[in-house]
């Protein structure tokens, strides 16, 4: 019996050969590394800012003899700091996977090579395998090289050394990173294989980024009652947490409107389940894996089944050689 | 009609037909459809959420603060318009401008104008005259639509100096979209492979919008979908003052939402821009550098590099 994951393994290696070769995983780490690090560091920046504010602000309360507790301390996770390399992910690993799945199909189509490759002993779902095997490796492998560089430069920048729980909440946000990216990818690479011209599915796949990505959780972030002012505007008006849910209460339907545009992102269950991990959100900070888990197990199963739905439609869907010959 | 104004006809009547540049700019048309909608929703329910807290305060004997809201000019709900024309505006005027120079590529009709007496500076300026026709016309909608639906909607009431920022607002968004354009034609132009100057423009594009900001203090990459959050003060520390100062003439986005937030009425009191260089000043720059390069790389464009079968 032939063995049917052998031609899934070849081109699966050709094709992270070429990935080697010409430099595109070079390129996509360094990108999405320069990304993340810019944003790590900024942040970092920025909270030494605050503390160096919040430490002139208590020296002067105390040489006028007040009480320093009437302002907050910045609080100091390091986990938190890395907010802005989960948004860079979001946007520009989202970005990135995209191209990598349209170039998966167009390493094929631009040199005709597809329609050879179907004339061989190769099943269709092997070759999509193959090809979805690969965007898997390079999410992951990706990912892994952001996560390490930018662990590293967390525990250098912050003096504070992560701790055993710190890298099995990382472990975990790179697996949902790799899921996300994965799903990314895929979305890419069938666009640019369905359609009659490879270079539209590019753009098609760009403008649904555009509103998966950008737009819907824009939406949802835009019309949140408290991003309408600087600060919040609870916070603004001082306002007691037991009273503004009172109040919030009274437009619960404008919040599931809100809330509604927003889920339908698989960008913001990224965002949701990642921000609980790391404790960026701040009723999830220093929380344990359990509690966490059990709020956000819906993100997780979300993004699982976005990946793996999107994944079963580009197997089940058979390629039509006739349309990939010609580049149109 | 001049011939750079006949292959500017030509190339408006081809883009029509190309299904890619339409689903964008129908997205980016919808976007403004609702954006005035979201803004004045928005806006109505903080005004509530006010209300209800100073009753609240009020029954607790506490000072009641005016509302922190403090919106003065009916164009803020208008705010989600310069997300939109910054991201979706933006990729079709992108898009807009690669299938100008890549649609003849791939027809393989690149050489035989070249071979014909018209000069290349007349196939480029038409060409660039196109791209400024489509993405004015796509600007142009965008207003139409805009003032209608301010017009439609209860309780706005916009003053005609007012109607002359928001006419202003739609000046500066077409340079900004425009140059985003001619950076993508440019880039077509230089590089022949099929997807080459989109890709480019793209990632330039992505790195104005999500990197540069990070870099000049508006830390998280998100903030740059917000009209809100986008206008923060730089932080008080010498590395942000100092990437401020060098990146900030630079900083396009940030350069756009400025300016944009000053047009609407929403800009916070007391913000200064990025850097020294005043942000219309930069703007007038770089529309002017992504000119020059547009028509630098289209002159120096090699008919016969790519083609139908590359």
């Amino acid at each position: 019996m032939p063995d049917l994951r052998s031609p899934i393994r070849i081109i699966a290696r050709r094709d992270a050969r070429e990935a080697l070769r010409d430099r595109f995983l070079l390129v996509a780490i360094s990108a999405l590394s320069l990304a993340a690090l810019v944003s790590l560091v900024t942040g970092a920046i920025a909270l030494k800012g605050d503390a160096a504010t919040y430490a002139a602000a208590r020296a002067t309360l105390l040489a006028l003899g007040k009480d320093a507790a009437a302002i907050a301390a910045p609080e100091f996770w390091p986990l938190k700091l890395l907010r802005g390399t989960l948004e860079q992910i979001e946007i520009m690993g989202a970005v990135i996977a995209l191209i990598a799945g349209y170039r998966a199909a167009v390493a094929e189509r631009g040199r005709q090579t597809l329609a050879l490759i179907l004339t061989r002993p190769v099943r269709h779902w092997q070759f999509l395998a193959a090809k979805l095997a690969g965007g898997l490796m390079l999410s992951a492998m990706t990912l892994a090289v952001v996560f390490a560089l930018t662990a590293l430069v967390l525990n250098g920048i912050s003096g504070v050394p992560l701790t055993l729980s710190d890298l099995g909440r990382l472990v975990l946000t790179w697996a949902a990173g790799t899921l996300y990216l994965t799903g990314i990818y895929t979305l890419g690479f069938a666009l640019a294989l369905w359609l009659r011209s490879s270079v539209s599915g590019l753009v098609y796949a760009f403008a649904l980024w555009l509103v998966v990505v950008l737009v819907a959780p824009q939406i949802g972030d835009t019309m949140d009652p408290d991003n309408q002012v600087a600060g919040g505007v609870f916070a603004s008006l001082q306002i007691p947490k037991a009273e503004q849910d009172r109040i919030k209460a009274g437009f619960a339907g404008y919040e599931t409107f809100r809330n509604g545009i927003e889920v339908a992102s698989v960008t913001k269950h990224f965002e949701r389940l990642t921000f609980a991990l790391l404790g960026i959100k701040d009723s999830y900070t220093g929380k344990p894996l359990s509690v966490i888990w059990a709020d956000k197990k819906g993100d997780a199963l979300f993004l699982l089944l976005f990946t793996a739905a999107l994944g079963g439609l580009v197997l089940m869907r058979r390629i039509n050689p006739d349309q990939l010959t010609q580049e149109t | 009609m001049t011939p750079a104004s006949i292959v500017a006809a030509q190339s408006l009547a081809a883009l029509l037909r190309e299904r890619t540049v339409l689903l964008i700019a129908g997205i980016f048309t919808a976007m403004v459809l609702v954006s005035a909608w979201m803004g004045w929703s928005a806006t109505a329910t903080v005004n509530g959420i006010y209300a209800d807290a100073v009753i609240y305060l009020q029954s607790i004997g506490q000072p009641v603060p005016a509302n922190p809201l403090g919106q003065t000019s009916a164009l803020g709900v208008l705010r989600n318009l310069t997300v939109y024309v910054s991201l979706i505006g933006t990729f079709a005027a992108i898009v807009t401008g690669q299938r100008l120079i890549e649609a003849d590529r791939r027809a393989g009709v690149l050489p035989l104008i070249a071979a014909r007496p018209p000069a290349r500076m007349t196939y480029v300026a038409g060409k660039m005259q196109a791209l400024a026709l489509a993405t004015a016309a796509l600007v142009t909608l965008a207003a139409v639509i805009s003032g209608l639906t301010l017009v439609l909607l209860p309780a706005i009431a916009v003053t005609a100096g007012e109607w002359l920022r928001l006419g202003g607002f739609f000046l500066l968004s077409w340079a900004y979209v425009t140059l985003f354009g001619m950076v993508a034609l440019g880039a077509a132009a230089r590089i022949p492979a099929t997807a080459g100057g989109l890709l480019a423009a793209t990632i330039l594009w992505l790195a104005v919008t999500f990197v540069l900001p990070a870099l000049t203090g508006n830390v998280n990459p998100t903030a740059a979908i917000n009209p809100i959050s986008a206008l923060v003060a730089t932080p008080e520390t010498p590395v942000f003052t100092i990437l401020g100062t060098v990146l900030g003439p630079v900083s396009l986005s940030e350069a756009y939402a400025y300016l944009a937030a000053g047009l609407m009425g929403y800009l916070p009191a007391g913000l200064v821009p990025r850097g020294v260089v005043p942000p219309f000043l930069s703007l007038i720059v770089l529309v002017a550098a992504a000119l020059v390069f547009a028509l630098r790389s289209g002159l120096a464009l090699d008919p016969n590099a790519g083609g139908p079968d590359a």
